[in-house]
């Protein structure tokens, strides 16, 4: 099978099987991280280790095509290198920037929250720029530039949690959680789920991506809609049990990633269905510090958004 | 603080604000009842005290409390009606009510129970001093309401207060024309009776000593609004209640007295003006000097052109008075009232007796008698003094001769006395004299330290004459008020007097209570009619007001649904929505009813769930109102297609 010569759609509907075929059980979460991608967002992972984070981030990459690197982050991670640094050429007598691993095309940022304040700033600020800038020189990242970072929220000793600006830098947060118990037996009478995709072609391709983005960003959504997303995030404003609320990006991301979904469900048009599954994965991380993901601050996203009637 | 008692604890505090709010109209003992147990259940609140358990027999033991302090309310009042014990019921009830308070409905009626507070605390009293902080407390208790009304109890305070205040503002208008148009009709259920308060003032006795005790107090004893200009200063005589009996120490006015008025003949241009009378729990009206006619219908006035009222003065009254500066009677005294105005105890004052003999061989005529009387007072060293001293029984012959010390009161005492001794018809007159004038407001305040009596003589072919003997003794008192005179002794009034500043800051805030209570608290029916009048109405009676009235809500109603149009029609389903809905309620028959947060595909799918059959046929018109509703533009004609489809489906 070739990618090339089927229309990017029927593409999308293979990737997506090609992806439940990897993760077993977990279609909701795989939708959510597709449709993250889709709408040029980037993507936070967080769960307990051993759940599939890093397979989900290889799967991905790998289904849709693109070129893809893995940096496991550390404490003692400095920024450089995962930009990239000059060295001296001796011939030319001048220095030459040798590309970090940040020039991928997807990142797989893995346990982001390990590394110092100073590298994750530097990795948040070219996911929002696109772009990262050495000496004088600026260098564009390649299009589509995907971050997929994992982080384990249970374990904070040695962690520095990322701030709530730097949240908001990510699209979406997801967690996958374990598999029920079918699944769980199928995963372990299955071989190793890289072996898998090792025999799987890719479904899609870099060209095929940007066109399913922007084919994604073409999706329908009615005035009443915006007015239903607009009262959403504003309800969230006049809570006493929110600190901050959310911001104006937070509902552009939110806009964003239900036509992103709406175009996986096969649809044209954005129904408030579409906004109400990507609403807890696009508001959680954003209403609190990203410490909090028990049961209550669940119960409250979900809460907030039966709050708000849809338009009729 | 948790979020589940926020509403508690903002109704709690409405509460212990309106409480305070009302606490001078309340017994002390149902305030402290009410502060007890808002402390109590402020500290459950804030998670100091640990809520308590149910236990067994607690109910009885309430409803035994409940009993107590309704009977305690009973034997404090002997009644539960009324103005003051409805409000101490509504204090100790509101009082139970929170220390039973568990729902939120619970917290509802203690915010209910503040707002009747408030409205009592309102028909207690109407100071503007208190209308800030009831605006304040009514606003809180309307958060707290938005607090208590909102799901989950998460609404932010600021919020609230927002909300709160938006819903406030809109009622203006409202509460506007309620106060312009709404029919202050005659015997109104608000007119409630008032308990009774402490007598300030001038009463119809006066014994040496008992005008100097007024002679510090600041409070006004009424303001005058003239029509024309201010008379001068001198002629300020504000005469009260007339003393016409002496028993050698007290002038008292003897109720029972009265004879023939004798026909007087005003000279000069009458003088117009409106009097605030503040309450003085006496029956007495003030008026300058010779007061044309009653005020009012129900103002009596006596043959010796007193005014009075059939009750007690309980509330600010205003009345509009004419009066004479000069008056002649060419008339005769009627043979009664000689006799009573020449009456004297036998024996007491014997010395001032024996003065009146030895002025009255010199001088036979009665005029001549009375100058020589007040030359007597200017030369025998007599002192005008705030500490005269204590009297003898004997009081005019210990002010004449012992101590030579004297207020207004020994002096006109003294004269009158000297006067009916000699056989010349006289009586004591007591009232204020002079005033302040307030260049803030444009009045005259008239302050208890004003207080001033002197005589009044009857002179044959002049009639009653006023005589003030106060005026030769101290001629400065009739240009200066009693606190400029006595400036060093009079402590506590002297600040204020001393300090210029003050002085106008104390008259703005008096000219802006007077404003308050002319223009607002006094806006009766006739200022009603007033108004009417000047929107063109003829002849205006209350049917013109309840037309106004309802004019005013009509165009109020208009102007709330004009400025929320925008959310009404959104509210309002169009066509498609009609139909969208129509499907719902015909399918709320066999599953249960769509929520208000359900997108129709979800809906749908829960209604497959529930009904298999109904399944693929809703999930499909479902579908098809999505795209309708949620996608580009649609048709007419496919709008026309989905109600058919509507119609079509059988449940």
């Amino acid at each position: 099978m070739n990618a090339s010569t089927t229309s990017p759609t029927d593409a999308l509907t293979r990737a997506l099987a090609d992806l439940d075929r990897i993760i077993l059980g977990k279609s909701e979460a795989v939708r959510l991280a597709l449709t993250c991608l889709l709408a040029r967002g980037h993507l936070l992972i967080e769960d307990v280790p051993g759940v599939g984070k890093t397979t989900l981030a290889h799967a991905l990459a790998h289904v849709l095509g693109l070129a893809w690197q893995r940096v496991q982050f550390t404490s003692d991670l400095l920024p450089a290198d995962i930009i990239g640094v000059s060295v001296f050429d001796a011939p030319s007598g001048g220095f030459s920037f040798k590309k970090g691993p940040m020039f991928t095309q997807l990142l797989l940022a893995d346990e982001v929250n390990r590394a110092s304040p100073k590298t994750q700033s530097a990795l948040l600020e070219a996911m929002e720029e696109r772009q990262v800038s050495v000496d004088v020189t600026t260098y564009r990242l390649p299009d589509p530039f995907f971050v997929v970072a994992t982080q384990n929220p249970f374990e904070q000793l040695g962690t520095f949690r990322l701030p709530e600006s730097q949240l908001d830098r990510f699209l979406m947060r997801i967690s996958l959680g374990y598999p029920d118990a079918a699944h769980e037996r199928a995963l372990l009478a299955g071989g190793d789920r890289r072996d898998l995709l090792a025999g799987m072609p890719p479904a899609l391709n870099p060209d095929a991506v940007r066109e399913l983005q922007a084919t994604a960003q073409r999706v329908h959504i009615a005035p009443a809609l915006l007015e239903y997303v607009q009262t959403l995030v504003a309800s969230t404003r006049q809570r006493s049990d929110i600190q901050i609320g959310l911001s104006p990006r937070a509902g552009q991301g939110l806009v964003r990633a239900a036509r992103a979904w709406a175009m996986l469900a096969g649809r044209d048009m954005v129904i408030p269905e579409d906004v109400q599954a990507v609403f807890a994965p696009v508001a959680s991380h954003r209403l609190d510090a990203g410490v909090n993901t028990g049961a209550d601050h669940a119960a409250l996203i979900a809460a907030l958004a039966r709050g708000v009637a849809v338009p009729i | 603080m948790n979020t589940a008692a926020r509403a508690q604890v903002a109704a709690t505090l409405v509460f212990m604000a309106s409480v305070l709010f009302i606490a001078g109209h309340a017994p002390p003992w149902c305030t402290a009842i009410a502060l007890l147990s808002v402390a109590w259940r402020l500290s459950i609140g804030f998670g100091w005290l640990q809520p308590p358990r149910g236990r067994r027999g607690a109910r009885f033991l309430f409803g035994m409390l409940t009993a107590l302090l309704v009977a305690a309310v009973l034997a404090n009042f002997r009644t539960v009606n009324g103005l003051a014990a409805g409000t101490a019921l509504l204090v100790v009830m509101g009082a139970l009510k929170l220390i039973e308070s568990r729902t939120r409905r619970d917290d509802g009626i203690v915010v209910g129970v503040s707002l009747f507070l408030l409205l009592a605390a309102a028909l207690a009293s109407q100071s503007l001093w208190r209308l800030p902080l009831y605006l304040l407390i009514v606003w809180g208790a309307c958060a707290a309401i938005a607090l208590i009304a909102y799901p989950g109890d998460a609404l932010r305070t600021r919020t609230a207060l927002r909300l709160s205040g938006r819903a406030l503002a809109m009622s203006v208008p409202l509460a506007a024309a309620c106060f312009l148009f709404f029919p202050r009709v005659a015997g109104q259920f608000w007119a409630l009776e008032r308990g009774a308060g402490a007598t300030t003032g001038l009463s119809d006795e006066m014994s040496p000593g008992s005008i100097s005790k007024l002679a510090n107090e600041y409070d006004p004893a009424f303001r005058v609004r003239f029509a024309a200009g201010l008379p001068a200063r001198a002629a300020l005589y504000w005469r009260g209640p007339v003393l016409n009996s002496f028993d050698g120490f007290t002038w008292r006015r003897e109720r029972a007295r009265f004879y023939r008025a004798e026909p007087l003949e005003m000279l000069g241009d009458p003088v117009r003006y409106r009097v605030t009378l503040e309450p003085t729990w006496q029956p007495w009206l003030y008026a300058l000097d010779t007061v044309d006619a009653s005020p009012r219908r129900d103002v009596f006035m006596s043959y010796d052109r007193q005014l009075s009222t059939m009750d007690r003065i309980t509330d600010v009254v205003s009345y509009d008075a004419v009066s004479h500066l000069a008056t002649r009677s060419s008339g005769e005294l009627s043979t009664l009232g000689r006799r009573y105005e020449t009456q004297l105890p036998d024996g007491r004052n014997p010395r001032t007796l024996a003065l009146a003999r030895e002025i009255r061989a010199r001088t036979p005529d009665d005029a001549a008698y009375a100058r020589a009387v007040l030359e007597w007072f200017r030369t025998n060293g007599l002192e005008y003094t705030l500490e005269p001293g204590t009297t003898t029984l004997d009081s005019v012959d210990t002010t004449l001769f012992d101590s030579k010390r004297g207020f207004c009161g020994h002096f006109a005492s003294a004269f009158a006395m000297l006067m009916r001794s000699a056989g010349i018809p006289a009586r004591v007159v007591t009232g204020y004299l002079g005033g302040e004038w307030n260049p803030a407001g444009g009045y005259l305040i008239v302050r208890q330290s004003d207080a001033h009596a002197w005589t009044e003589i009857w002179l044959e072919g002049r009639g009653w004459t006023r005589m003030d003997p106060t005026a030769v003794v101290a001629p400065e008192r009739l240009q200066r008020g009693i606190l400029d005179l006595f400036n060093d002794s009079l402590p506590v009034a002297s600040v204020f007097f001393r300090n210029t500043w003050l002085r106008q800051l104390n008259h703005l805030w008096d000219g802006a209570n007077q404003w308050w209570q002319d223009q607002v608290v006094e806006f009766n029916l006739r200022a009603q009619f007033d108004l009417l009048r000047k929107l063109g109405v003829e002849s205006p009676d209350w049917r013109h007001l309840g037309w106004a009235f309802a004019l005013a809500l009509l165009a109020w109603i208009a102007w709330v649904g004009l400025s929320l149009r925008r959310s009404v029609a959104r509210l309002k389903p169009d066509r498609l929505a009609r139909a969208w809905l129509r499907a719902t309620r015909r399918l709320a028959r066999v599953a249960p009813p769509r929520a208000a947060h359900e997108g129709p595909m979800d809906y749908a799918r829960r209604v497959g769930a529930l009904r298999p059959e109904l399944g693929p046929r809703v999930e499909a018109l479902a579908a098809r109102y999505a795209r309708l509703r949620f996608g580009p533009r649609a048709a007419k004609n496919e709008i026309a297609q989905f109600e058919r489809e509507v119609r079509r489906l059988a449940v």
